[in-house]
């Protein structure tokens, strides 16, 4: 990715990758006992932006038509989860997690409890993989269930300082057999580049083993 | 070669894809690694080796410095639980550097770590190479390209994609974010029910995402079947038309408004046709009009039926005929004709100048006259003043010549006088004699001159232009004056040409003075005659053929090409106010052109110009030779002249001129009277008489002497032709001009050819 090379190298951009492509898959993993099927997972892609454009980044991405389950988090880093998909898609998902037991009435009645329920087992996954991979503590929020048009899925907090940069990646996925295809997405905002690049060196060294960390 | 069976995993592999693809397996928990042949040969490694597996470490070593640690980490990442893997790297091998991809998929299990995960290996150093030419090709033709898995929130892009949404570049673009650029209405750009076709284009409007622009983009794409169980793949590419879409939707205006133009068009084409002060014609390629428009009516006065159906040439003055033919029956019927000014006779006799340009079109000629009537007569207005201003710029001179030649005359007269006085008449004769020639020499000069002054109209006629350059030497001496060198170089064989003689005088006279105006620190004037034949070409404006070519040169300042470019431009002149008309070199070039010839000027700063007329040919007989002062007198034999004359200082010198010349004279010295011998029974055999007479001028006598003696032969002595500015037009059959003052050999001459003309007793009385 080329912006985010202007704040972290390639080595670190791969390395933070590899550390969502891990969280998330452990999510998928859950995801996948939830329904009982095949839960394929696309290539993650990541992106490094400064916090002034990911302003803009954010808001060519605002659209409506989404439900988005969302989980904040908060520690050495803020951030945010969703798990996001088309509108049309949730009554299939609840259908999916709910293995086909309720009525449609009832369904209905308990669609964004459902909804909820299940962002909370995949997204938890997905950040507590995360907490321990980074071996720093992180608080997270209760799950919400945002719809429709003009939410503000991915807003920023505008407090935070201004030379921060912010981490945004994307993972698809597609349930096979059910007609439900979505995508995580990670929104974090690194205040302090400094840090987030210990974090990362320290998640190297640990993953690859200190001695070949210090090869390169 | 190791086939799939010998596969170490023992995992049944596509036979077809064991060239393509290097299988392996990686043991996390022994850090080993397993492939196959294909998996060997990539790396470089040795079949059997690979197939037993080499350490982890091995391979790492293979793989290039820079994307060692990448490769760890993605490994890493699987053993941590990461269920996708993908990573590019370059490896080493004695084959060079080598880009090879890796992919795996790992399932992962809660709580179990990994122990083994297996994948496929490809060469991409090709792709690597062709991706890095699509992109530069991308970005310069304006193409983004996307890749789309079926049902999945985001897209793969391009930068260019990017940029032709004009959004913010990155890799990868949620499927609403670029559908939310398509105009309300407009099919989606990804996911749409178009790209579920296996192949598919379609055109859609945007709106920018930065500028608000509306653009109009050109999708097109193609699905592949899924290569994993991901699902199907849409690979395509966006390209901005907008500039297609305008020319298009222009094209279209166009062509919805195409008929409601061409209307308008011909009510304009009409409104000009009808309102236009100019003639407009249709002429056949017979020369017959097919249509006149209504300034026929308002310039000529014919009605349009009068017009239609007519040759063309009908209209035209006979002077004009031979030029007028050229616009149709020349054989080049595909040139235009520009700038023909052609006298056309209106319905009630006036004549009209009228300027046209011809244009061939198909079978017909579109002419448009325009009326240069009032042009015509300033030019001619123009041309008399400006022959007034050369004889300005003789008077100077010619009254010091005067003077001289009248100081010969009269002091001879005296010297006459004296030696009568002295009783010695025998020494008179030698001073008579002097006194003759001086005498001579002025009449000769007011000739010239009057001639000169004279308003002429073209009257072409076979000329000996070395003649008329010899007539000239004595005038052209004195306008030069004594610091100028005139030298007369004439071809003996010169042919003769047809020309106006005094319009060729007045254009030498022109050039002479220009000549000598480049000189004003003296020089030399040169004046040729030479016979040249054109081949086709040589001289661009002219017809190939005989031409008698008549150069001054001058060994003067000469001319820059500045206003070599213009000398031929009315009213251009580097002469200081009041010194130049510029209309000299115009008058000459409008003379050349008229006669069927043309101007050509040679000049060089510094040195001087030659300046060279090209006359055309005259075929017929030579020119009658000037009558030869020398040659004697022929005589009358009895016959009755009458002279009119009113003037008593010359009628007494004509009659007895005549006397001596043995013709029997009557003289008057009014219309009256002459009238009354006419009337009567005597015999008249001619009649001279003066044009300038008072009460009934000599013009009109002749037209009353013709109503009682119809055949009667006139000749008129005239000093100046003021009024009988066409000779042909003043002069009816059998009346010819003498100009005074003449020699008594010129009216001998002149007097005996009309006698001896007119047959015994015709002329008698009536
Ligand atoms: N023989 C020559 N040598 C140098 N310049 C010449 C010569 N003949 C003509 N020219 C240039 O061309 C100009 C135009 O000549 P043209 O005879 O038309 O007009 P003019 O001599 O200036 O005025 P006009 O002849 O009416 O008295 C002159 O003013 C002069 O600059
Ligand atoms: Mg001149």
């Amino acid at each position: 990715m080329t912006e985010g090379r202007i704040y972290l190298s390639e080595l670190e951009v791969d390395a933070l990758t590899e550390l969502v492509n891990i969280c998330v898959s452990r999510a998928a993993a859950s995801l996948r006992q939830m329904v009982g099927r095949q839960v394929f997972l696309s290539v993650p892609s990541v992106e490094v932006v400064g916090r002034a454009d990911a302003v803009n980044l954010m808001a060519e991405r605002e659209t409506g038509g989404l439900v988005a389950v969302r989980q904040d988090f908060d520690g050495a880093f803020a951030g945010r989860a969703l798990l996001i998909f088309p509108e049309a898609n949730s009554m299939a998902l609840v259908q999916a997690v709910t293995g086909g037991e309720l009525s449609d009435a009832d369904m209905r009645e308990f669609e964004d409890e459902a909804l909820a329920e299940t962002g909370n087992v995949v997204l938890n996954n997905c950040l507590a993989t995360m907490a321990n991979m980074l071996q720093r503590p992180l608080e997270m929020s209760l799950p919400g269930v945002m719809r429709g048009e003009g939410a503000r899925l991915f807003q920023l907090d505008e407090a935070a300082t201004a030379d921060g940069v912010v981490l945004f990646l994307y993972i698809n996925f597609a349930i096979s057999e059910r007609d439900i295809r979505g995508y995580i997405a990670v929104l974090m905002d690194l205040s302090s580049l400094d840090s987030l690049k210990t974090l990362i060196a320290e998640f190297i060294a640990r993953v690859v083993g200190p001695s070949a960390a210090a090869e390169v | 070669m190791a086939g799939p069976h010998d596969m170490a995993t023992g995992a049944d592999m596509p036979p077809h894809l064991t060239g393509a693809l290097g299988l392996w397996t990686w043991d996390l928990a022994n850090e080993r690694v397993r492939g196959d042949a294909r998996f060997a040969a990539l790396l470089g490694l040795d079949p059997g080796q690979a197939r037993a597996g080499i350490a982890a470490a091995d391979l790492y070593a293979r793989v290039h410095p820079e994307d060692r640690l990448r490769l760890r980490i993605a490994v890493a990442g699987v053993a941590q639980g990461a269920e996708v893997f993908a990573r590019e790297f370059r490896v080493t091998t004695t084959e060079g550097v080598r880009w090879v991809q890796a992919r795996s998929r790992v399932e992962h299990v809660a709580d179990r770590r990994p122990q083994s995960f297996s994948g496929v290996l490809t060469d991409v150093t090709e792709q690597k190479r062709v991706e890095d030419r699509l992109d530069v090709a991308q970005s310069a033709g304006g193409v983004g390209t996307f890749e789309f898995v079926d049902g999945f929130g985001t897209v793969d892009v391009s930068d260019q994609f990017c940029r032709l949404l004009g959004l913010r570049v990155a890799d990868t673009l949620s499927v609403r974010t670029i559908n939310a650029t398509v105009e309300p209405g407009d099919p989606p750009l990804i996911g749409g029910v178009s790209n579920a076709e296996p192949t598919f284009r379609s055109e859609v409007r945007i709106r920018r995402a930065d500028t608000g622009e509306p653009r109009w983009l050109a999708i097109q794409g193609e699905r592949r079947i899924a290569a994993d169980d991901a699902g199907p793949t849409t690979v395509g590419a966006i390209y901005d038309i907008t500039a297609a879409k305008a020319a298009e939707a222009q094209l279209r205006e166009l062509a919805a408004t195409l008929e409601q133009r061409v209307e308008a068009r011909t009510q304009e084409r009409d409104r000009l046709w009808s309102t236009s002060r100019d003639l407009f014609g249709v002429v056949g390629q017979d020369g017959v009009l097919r249509a006149a428009n209504p300034a026929w009516l308002r310039l000529l006065g014919y009605e349009d039926s009068e017009v239609v159906g007519r040759s063309f040439l009908d209209f035209v003055q006979a002077d004009d005929l031979a030029a007028a033919g050229r616009m149709w029956s020349g054989g080049d019927a595909a040139v235009a004709l520009e700038d023909l000014d052609v006298r056309m006779r209106a319905r009630d006799g006036a004549w009209k100048w009228v300027n046209w340009t011809v244009i061939p079109q198909g079978e017909a000629f579109y002419a448009v006259g325009r009326d240069v009537t009032e042009r015509k007569q300033l030019e001619q207005q123009l041309r008399q003043s400006q022959k007034m201003e050369a004889v300005g710029q003789l008077t100077g001179g010619i009254a010091h010549d005067f003077n001289n030649m009248l100081t010969g005359i009269l002091g001879g007269l005296d010297m006459v006088q004296r030696r009568l006085a002295s009783g010695k008449p025998a020494e008179a004769q030698r001073f008579i004699q002097g006194a003759i020639a001086s005498a001579e020499r002025a009449a000769a000069l007011t000739h010239r001159l009057l001639a000169f002054s004279r308003q002429q109209t073209l009257d072409p006629s076979a000329v000996d232009a070395n003649g008329l350059v010899l007539s000239m030497e004595d005038l052209l001496r004195r306008t030069l004056g004594e610091r100028i060198d005139l030298a007369i170089e004439l071809d003996p064989g010169l042919w003769s040409t047809v020309v106006d003689a005094n319009q060729l005088e007045s254009a030498l006279l022109n050039l002479a003075i220009n000549a000598r105006d480049a000189m004003p620190d003296g020089g030399k004037l040169t004046i040729e005659t030479v016979n040249v034949q054109l081949a086709a070409g040589a001289q661009s404006e002219l017809a190939p053929g005989d031409y008698v070519q008549l150069s001054v040169s001058d060994t003067g300042t000469g001319m820059s090409p500045d206003v070599m470019g213009r000398v031929f431009d009315p009213f251009f002149t580097t002469k200081p106010l009041g010194q130049g008309t510029g209309l000299g070199l115009s008058m000459v070039f409008g003379f050349a052109r008229q006669s069927g010839g043309d101007v050509t000027i040679y000049s060089e700063l510094g040195r001087g110009t030659t300046v060279r007329l090209y006359l055309p040919r005259h075929l017929g007989e030579a020119p009658a030779a000037e009558p030869k002062a020398a040659a004697p007198a022929p005589r009358g034999a009895g016959e009755t002249v009458l002279v009119v004359e009113d003037d008593p200082a010359v009628r007494p010198v004509v009659v007895e001129l005549l006397r001596d010349l043995g013709y029997v004279a009557l003289d008057v010295s009014g219309a009256e009277d002459a009238l009354a011998i006419l009337q009567s029974q005597r015999r008249v055999d001619l009649m001279v008489s003066d044009i300038g007479l008072p009460g009934l001028n000599g013009r009109q006598l002749a037209e009353l002497a013709r109503d009682v003696r119809p055949d009667l032969p006139v000749l008129f002595m005239t000093g100046y032709a003021a009024g009988a500015s066409r000779r042909s037009d003043f002069l009816g059959p059998g009346m010819e001009m003498i100009s005074k003052p003449f020699a008594a050999e010129t009216l001998a001459q002149k007097i005996r050819a009309m006698v001896a003309a007119q047959s015994p007793g015709t002329a008698g009385a009536p």
